[in-house]
Order: structure tokens, then C-alpha cells, then sequence
């Protein structure tokens, strides 16, 4: 007996998945492998340029005019001291170079910064940290945390009001000794 | 008797599925940049930086300082001049940059808090002198509790 024109035997399609179960399970594996979740952690930002010249000395800005054998104007720097006596921790603490004003916590350097910090006349160009090498980090971490805590007053020369902003400028440099 | 065949079958599809959605999950929190960090450093305490997410920035430089001052990054000791040195040549080639022009590249500083000031500088003064302006110095954040015992 013929079979009828359009009866068509029922032929059962299976997928293999085991061939793509296995796989995914290579995969899967690759990844669980692979997955390290990252620590959470804080972080201070900080745009740190080189060190630029700061010697009070001279007239005008250095490449305003290249026929001048004058001295060039440096940045006005206020110098913070962090000094150690060879064992990782602060010694003594002061700001300013020729009379460097002592000061014994962190707080104290905190609330003596932001007053000249807050003084719109005193227009610090930039901030040199300058650091026994022995200084641990966690320690110079401290006295960072301070500095970039200040808010810097300015006035707006357009409008006239005094405008605050973060301490842009700090460079660090390594002192002599210990 | 004709049922007998398919029964002892298992259904992989729900298998299947359950698997592709663990895959999915896995791929879409994946990290690769946290192998550049080393865990066993004891990063410094400070009491005002914030957990800051630098996921969405396109250049980073992870260096990573131990305690005795030897720069470790991709897992490995690395010469300091040496590797910052061709980490700027690198940034410098794809960002089509002149030598002396500023890196956009954000150099992240995880230094251990027994580091020293000396090695610290060092590897900050080689950064400045190849072009990196922009500085991320890690810390932990108040409270958090380490799970390692340690010095």
C-alpha cells in the first residue's frame, strides 16, 4: 500500500544539549575562575606637578620676556615641614621657611592652614610638602589628608567675591637627613 | 510499551538556562583590572577619602609599593624607571602625543602604609618626569576591618 501524498511520518528533531551544556560549563568555569571582586578602597586625588622655582627674588615672570637678564619671579610656596628622626613617625611639624612656625598635632597645622588658606591676601602660588625620607606613608597620608581639606580663598576679579577652591598645587620634595 | 524509551531521558534545557544565566551574571561583573591589585598590602587609614569608583575612566595606571619600596604591578616586580617608562611611551603612541605634553592616564598609587617616604618620592618624581600629572593615592576607609592578622 502506498502511503498518501502528504502523510509524512513524524520524524522527532532532538537537539543534543549535552554538547552545549558542556559548554556553557566550560565557560561558566573560566569565569568563576577568573572572578576577583575589587577591594573597596578610598582614595585622595591629587594633581601634582613638579616643583617649580620659589625664590622670592626677581621682577617678572620667567619666559615673559627673553631679552631680560633679570632674575625670573618664582611661585610664592609656602613650605610645610614634616621631619622625622629615622623612625618612620613626625618629629615636628612647621610651615613657612625662613621662620618656619612650629606646630605640635596635626590639628593645629589644620587650623593655622586654613586661616592663611581663608586670607584672600595671601595668595600662595603653590604648596611644597617637604619630607624626611624615613617618614612612613601612612603618616604622610595624614598630613595630605590636611592639605587637600583646605579650601583656598580667591577673589573673583570680575565680580569681587571671594571664591573657594581645593588646593590645587602641591608638590613634594625630599628634605636632607633622616 | 512505546513510552518506555523516552523516559529514563533527562530534560537539560532548564539546566541549560539556569547555567546561561549564572555565565551572564559572571561576565557582567567580571573585573579584569583587579588582578593589577595586590592584596597583601596594608593600605594607610584615612579619615576623609571616599570610596571613589575609577571604573568609568579609560586610562589608568595601577602601581602598587610595598613595604620595602619595590614597585609591583601585573603581579610582578617591576624596574621603576624601566616600566613607567614604557607605560608613558605606550599612552604617548595611542594618544598621538608629543613627548613633554601631559598624560591623560590616572596613575593609582597603592602603597603600604610602612612604605617609606624615599620610595614613595621616587616612583612620584619618575611618574612626573615621563608626563603623569594626575595622582589616585589609595587608602582604606574608617572601619573597615581586615580579615588577615598582621604587624
Amino acid at each position: 500500500m502506498r502511503r498518501r501524498r502528504g502523510h509524512r511520518s513524524q520524524e522527532e528533531v532532538e537537539l543534543n544539549l549535552a554538547a552545549m551544556l558542556d559548554m556553557a560549563f566550560q565557560l561558566l568555569a573560566f569565569f568563576i575562575a577568573t572572578f576577583r571582586p575589587a577591594p573597596l578602597e578610598g582614595q585622595i586625588t591629587l594633581r601634582l606637578p613638579p616643583p617649580e622655582a620659589r625664590t622670592t627674588q626677581g621682577t617678572q615672570p620667567a619666559g615673559e620676556n627673553v631679552n631680560s637678564a633679570e632674575i625670573p619671579k618664582g611661585l610664592k610656596t609656602l613650605v610645610v615641614n614634616v621631619f622625622s628622626d629615622g623612625s618612620g613617625e613626625i618629629k615636628s611639624l612647621s610651615f613657612g621657611e625662613e621662620n618656619a612656625t612650629q606646630v605640635e598635632t596635626l590639628a593645629a597645622l589644620d587650623l593655622n592652614l586654613t586661616k592663611i588658606f581663608g586670607d584672600p591676601t595671601y595668595p600662595y602660588e603653590q604648596v611644597i610638602l617637604q619630607v624626611s625620607p624615613s617618614i612612613r606613608y601612612e603618616r604622610l597620608m595624614e598630613v595630605v589628608d590636611v592639605l587637600t581639606r583646605l579650601k583656598v580663598a580667591r577673589v573673583d576679579k570680575e565680580t569681587g567675591r571671594t571664591v573657594w577652591s581645593p588646593l590645587s598645587k602641591l608638590s613634594f620634595v625630599e628634605a636632607a637627613g633622616g | 510499551m512505546a513510552g518506555l524509551e523516552s523516559e529514563g531521558k533527562p530534560n537539560l534545557t532548564p539546566i541549560l538556562d539556569m547555567v546561561f544565566q549564572l555565565i551572564t551574571f559572571f561576565m557582567v561583573v567580571a573585573n579584569f583590572k583587579a588582578a593589577s591589585i595586590e592584596k597583601d598590602l596594608q593600605l594607610p587609614v584615612v579619615g576623609s577619602a571616599r570610596p571613589v569608583d575609577t571604573r568609568g575612566v579609560e586610562s589608568l595606571m595601577v602601581l602598587n609599593i610595598d613595604k620595602d619600596g619595590n614597585l609591583r604591578a601585573m603581579g610582578r616586580r617591576q624596574p621603576v624607571r624601566e616600566f613607567i617608562e614604557q607605560e608613558a611611551n605606550a599612552v604617548r603612541l595611542a594618544g598621538h602625543l608629543e613627548f613633554g605634553q601631559e598624560l591623560p592616564t590616572l596613575v593609582v598609587v597603592r602603597a603600604d602604609r610602612e612604605t617609606r617616604f624615599r620610595d614613595f618620592n621616587r616612583v612620584i618624581r619618575t611618574c612626573q618626569e615621563f608626563g603623569f600629572r594626575q595622582f589616585a593615592l589609595k587608602t582604606e576607609p574608617p572601619g573597615k576591618k581586615r580579615a588577615s592578622g598582621g604587624s
